[in-house]
Parts: C-alpha cells; structure tokens; sequence
C-alpha cells in the first residue's frame, strides 16, 4: 500500500468566537480574521511537517483547493506543491485536488501541472475535483454547470497533456484556438489523475471507466461509506465496464491521531478533531450544495439525511470515532484499524490527515512519527495477498 | 383556469390560462410560480392571462439548448409566435422582467405593451442587490418580503407537499443557471434598452431588498418614455405579499392603453 501525508493547511490561529459574528469561516467570513504574520509562521510549519513526513519515508505529500476560508489556506495547491517540488526528494507530489472546472481557463492548471511533473521527473499526482459547493460562490462559478465544466475542462486538460499541438478545442463551456502546452508534463501519457470524492456513485462511475481508471479516493467519511463506495468502484468496473479493477485505483482519506495509548490518544486530539467539524467545517447547507450543484435525485437524497455526515455541528470525538470517521488510539489500535479495514477493501492507497483544526506543531510532530515508525510500516507492506477478495465481500 | 403543454421548438412549456378580453403573458421570477396565484386570478378579470413555467422551472422541460436570458427572449418569441394570440400585453415580474426586456429589444413585433415589476437585468452603480442563494430559507425570506409572516407563509407553501419540494429545487437550480454570473443581471442589456417602443410601465416593491428601487429608477430613465410606480410596503415578490395592491398598480397601466 502506498501511504500519502495529507495537509489541509488550516488557519489555526482562527479567532474561534467567529460563530458569535458570522455564521460559517467560509465566504462571508471577513478576511480581516486572517492576520499574515501569523500566516506567515504557519505556511512555513506546515511545509516542514511535509517535508518532514517525505523525510519519515511516506510514499506522497499531498495538498489540496478551497478558496475563501479558514479550512484550508490552499486556494493554489500549486504554490504549495511547488514550495515543495524541489525539497521533497524522491517522493510523490499529490495535489488532491485541484479544480480545473471552476477556472475559465483550465489550460493555465494544465500547464503548471505539467511543469510541476517536469521539474520532479515525474513525480505529481494530479487529482481532479468539481470543488466543493462553498467554491462556486467564491470563484463565481455557475454550480448549475459545474458537472459539465468538471468534465470539460477535464477532456480538455487531457488532450493539451496527450495530444500534440497546437491543436483547436471547441466545446460549450472552454474554447482555444490554439492548444499547445509547453511543457508537455514528464509521465506518459499524462500524470496520474485522482478523484477524490466524499462519496458520489456519479464519481465512481465516470473515474472507474475503462478509458480512465482513474484512482478513487473516499474522503472524510463514516467507515460504512468508505466500504460501500470501495466496493462500489470495483463492482461498476466489473459490472458496467467489464474489466477486473486493480487495488491501486482505489484508496482511503481519513484524520487519524496515535500516541502512545488509546486514552492519551483521546485526550490529546479530543478539542482539535471536534474544532475540525464544529469550527472549520462549518458549512451551511445552502453553501455546501448550492442550486444545481447536485442532480435534482442527489440532492433529494442529502435533503433526507437532513445534515450532510460532514459539516457542522457539534460532533463529539466518540462519535467521530464510532463512526470511523476518525482513527485514534495507540499504534496497536490504528494499525489494527487499518489492517482490518485493508482486508476487507483491499485498497492500496491510504491519505493520513496527521494535522488538523487547531493541532500544535509538537503534537502534529509526535503523530507523524509515531505513525511512522508504528503503524505505516505494516501498511506499505500490505497487497493484494492481505486482502480477503471480493468474492468474501459480496457473500457478507 | 386551464392547464397545457404547449411544445416548441421540441421543448414542452407548461402554460396556466385564464380571463377573457386582450391577451397577457405573465413571466414569472426567479423564485418560480407556486401555482395559480391571487394575482393571476385578478389579472384575469380583466385579460386573458397566459402564465407558463419557464424552461427549467416547474412543470416545464429543460432543454439543453436554453443557457441564458438571451436564448430565453428567442424562445418566448418563439412561444408567441407559436400561440399566435397577437399582440400581447407583458407583465414580467424579477426575472421575468429581465426577459420581457431581452425580448422587447429583439423585437416588438407581438408585443403591445412592458409592466416591469422589481425587474433583473441590470446593474446600478453603487447599489447592492441580495444574494437569494447563499442564505438560509429565513434569510432568504428577509431579502424576498417587506413582512415577516408573509416569508414565513411563502417558505412553508414549497414545503407542503413532495411535488411542491421538488419543485422548489428544480426552481432553484434554474434560477441559478441563467442570473448566478453575473448575479441577476447581463452587463450588456442595459445599452439596448433604447430600442424597446412599446408603452412600458415599471412597479417597484419599496421594501425590496434583492433588486432595491434604485434599478428601477435606472431602467425607467434607459427605456423611452417609461413611467414608474412605487408601492410602499411590499418587498421583491409583491404578487405573494400583497396581491390587490400589485393587481391594482398594474391593471390600469395595461386597460388605459389604446389598442
């Protein structure tokens, strides 16, 4: 299994009596609450926490998109892949991902990837994403053309990779007379491309086709998604596509926090992971799916869950748990979460969220290397031989 | 009153008619029609009033090759065309306003007369309009009513039934298409205006906070000869909020003109 470090890069310095003023930290929240010195400070420690993790021997950092909030200070995960480009020495660049769609020209995305593989020698991760709800309010994007725009941009930005220029594109949405990207990135015929997704049986259909097999990545979610949608991928490969997915298209996001025991565990993440959802993840519904942002059915579906599983709310570090949104505990425990979980999925791609919320710089320091050294080890070295089969997965 | 699909250009438009005497075409706004509202049945007193869902909204279809206001003035010249009423009387209310005007500078060839009420389409230097979209149903109800009752009433009426709810969405996804970017209005509309030369009457809510008046100050000083009424206490969807005193700024407007 290959196992990535995961930053969101949060503001954690966030004044968090925000909620008396503003109702969410996305878009309405004034940027007068970001103060640059201390911004200044945190770019700096977050880029050494990844830097450091490529050191400990994780096979990918990764970095990610959102625009206008004080979840993740990314809104170019290119600026911070690229601080990372030449530190980080022999392991992947994951930018998971960026929005192509909500750019009016997704060709400027393609060429600093390229130029990101070139410089690395082949060595980005190229994760492609509509951009959650929020952003199509910050970025001006119509989100009742954001499906359409996430698969243009995304046939677009393929061809400038694969097929050589210049050439002309003409679609609904992007139209160039001349398509020609210098450079043309490193990898061939283009750079992994990842989807990372909090669960969409629209995703994984469109990412498990047999022309793309792209690689699915279930993120921030309740262990029961993360299963049904894993599973899901390789079943509509199988079903809808006719071939046999391998367990490298698939893979895993989740927070996890180890220490020494389960209960110093706990009590060290208890206030950061629960400020993650209560604090950071603070979206309204209106903002998180915006009109036409979701198919009429989709967003029937979320409307009966009354609250998306992710956003808002006061959930409890139990309750994160129990629901295997959250990995906590001592080595032993996570591992043997992981190793479990691995047996049933068989994916072979996991993301350690490591730092998140308000976590410190000495604790997110300890949850690196303790994982490091206690839980990543098993990890890398499990395949496909660990995992019980689908044909086990199907008769439960 | 009686309910049809009408089929243009292979797209099926869900139309509510009633009233005798001259024929009006009512555009409703970005919040959709709820039904046969009070303000129909006045207007139908007196005309007969033709009411469709717009593409995308209600019962009506979705075609793809509507995108915009512009292809939706083309296509409702289109319906005039094909319902061949005449020359009829537009009252355009919010965004329906924005496609009466999208219209009239194409052509007024079938069409007699423009009511305006708290139209899009525009842009005023300087005056904010409200974000309908971003906000909780409360909040959006602050921006859409003068009163509170009212919002609340106008809020639970989309929830009342499954149909009513998944109407609501599909309106609201509608809505979003064609007034998201740029939000409830195209920079290029207002420098046509000078070609509408029809009797135009403009009727702003002045409790409205989603389009303040001063757009329609603005839209009565671009198109020739517009006159403008102001209606105290009412906000953006005065057809809900006060149904008599908007049938009465409206009717005398139409019935006074000379045929």
């Amino acid at each position: 299994m290959k196992v990535l470090f995961f930053h969101l890069m949060p503001y954690a310095d966030l004044d968090l009596d925000y909620q008396k003023k503003y109702r969410t930290d996305w878009v309405i929240l004034p940027n007068t609450y970001f103060d640059p010195q201390k911004g200044h400070a945190l770019y700096n420690r977050y880029l050494d926490e990844l830097e450091l993790a490529a050191e400990l021997g994780f096979d990918g950092v990764s970095v990610n998109e959102h625009h206008q909030n004080a979840y993740g200070l990314m809104p170019s995960p290119v600026v911070t892949a690229s601080a990372l480009a030449r530190r980080v020495k022999t392991a992947k660049i994951a930018i998971l991902g960026n929005a192509f769609g909500l750019r009016d020209n997704p060709l400027t995305l393609a060429e600093e990837h390229a130029m990101i593989d070139v410089i690395t020698g082949g060595r980005l991760i190229s994760g492609m994403v509509r951009g959650i709800g929020a952003e199509y309010y910050s970025m001006g994007a119509n989100p009742a053309y954001s499906h359409e725009r996430f698969h243009e941009a995304h046939d677009l930005v393929v061809q400038a990779w694969t097929k050589p220029g210049p050439f002309s594109f003409e679609g609904k949405h992007y139209r160039f007379e001349y398509v020609n990207v210098w450079p043309r990135p490193y990898q061939q015929p283009h750079p992994p491309i990842w989807c990372p997704s909090l669960g969409s049986g629209e995703t994984v259909d469109w990412a498990s086709a047999k022309e793309r097999r792209y690689v699915y990545i279930q993120n921030f979610s309740p262990v029961a998604s993360v299963i049904r949608y894993l599973n899901l991928y390789r079943q509509t490969a199988e079903r809808l596509h006719g071939y046999t997915a391998s367990s490298d298209q698939i893979g895993w996001a989740a927070p996890i926090y180890v220490a020494e025991t389960d209960a110093k565990a706990r009590e060290e993440a208890k206030i950061h992971i629960e400020r993650l959802f209560s604090k950071y993840l603070n979206l309204p519904f209106e903002m998180m799916f915006p009109p036409g942002y979701l198919s009429i059915n989709s967003l029937k579906a979320m409307r009966a869950i009354k609250r998306p599983a992710i956003a808002g709310g006061t959930m409890t570090i139990d309750h994160l748990i129990d629901a295997g949104i959250f990995l906590c505990g001592s080595p032993d425990t996570v591992r043997e979460l992981l190793v479990g979980a691995h047996k049933k999925l068989g994916f072979q791609n996991f993301l350690a969220n490591l730092h998140f919320a308000t976590l410190p710089r000495d604790l997110t320091e300890k949850n690196l290397r303790l994982f490091a050294r206690e839980v990543m080890p098993a990890l890398q070295a499990l395949t496909d031989k660990e995992w019980q089969g689908m044909e086990v997965a199907a008769a439960e | 009153m009686n309910e049809t699909f009408v089929e243009v250009r292979g797209a099926k438009l869900f139309l509510r008619r009633d009233g005798a005497g001259e024929p009006l075409l009512f555009l409703h706004g970005v919040q959709g029609l709820p039904g046969w509202t009070d303000v129909l049945a006045k207007l139908a007193e007196r005309f007969t009033v033709i009411a469709p869902d717009h593409p995308g909204f209600g019962h009506s279809d979705t075609p793809d090759w509507i995108d915009d206001v512009g292809d939706l003035a083309f296509f409702y010249l289109d319906v005039l065309g094909a319902l061949a009423n005449g020359r009829v009387h537009i009252v355009g209310h919010s965004l329906g306003g924005w496609i009466a005007m999208a219209m009239a500078i194409r052509s007024t060839a079938q069409i007699q007369s423009l009511t305006l009420i708290d139209a899009a389409g525009i842009s005023v230097n300087g005056v904010k309009r409200g974000d309908m979209f971003i906000g909780s149903p409360a909040e959006t109800g602050k921006l859409l009513f003068a009163g509170e009752d009212v919002a609340t009433r106008w809020a639970g009426l989309w929830q009342s039934s499954d149909e009513m709810k998944e109407i609501y969405d599909k309106n609201r996804a509608a809505a979003a298409k064609y007034t998201w970017q740029p939000r409830l209005y195209d920079p290029q509309l207002a420098r046509w205006l000078h070609r509408i030369d029809v009797p135009t009457h403009i009727v702003w809510g002045e409790g409205d906070f989603l389009i303040p008046p001063a757009h329609g100050e603005e839209l009565q000083r671009l198109i020739p000869g517009a006159t403008l009424t102001r209606i105290a206490g009412i906000g953006h969807l005065g057809d809900i909020e006060a149904p008599s005193a908007f049938a009465e700024a409206i009717v005398p407007f139409i019935a006074g003109l000379k045929p």
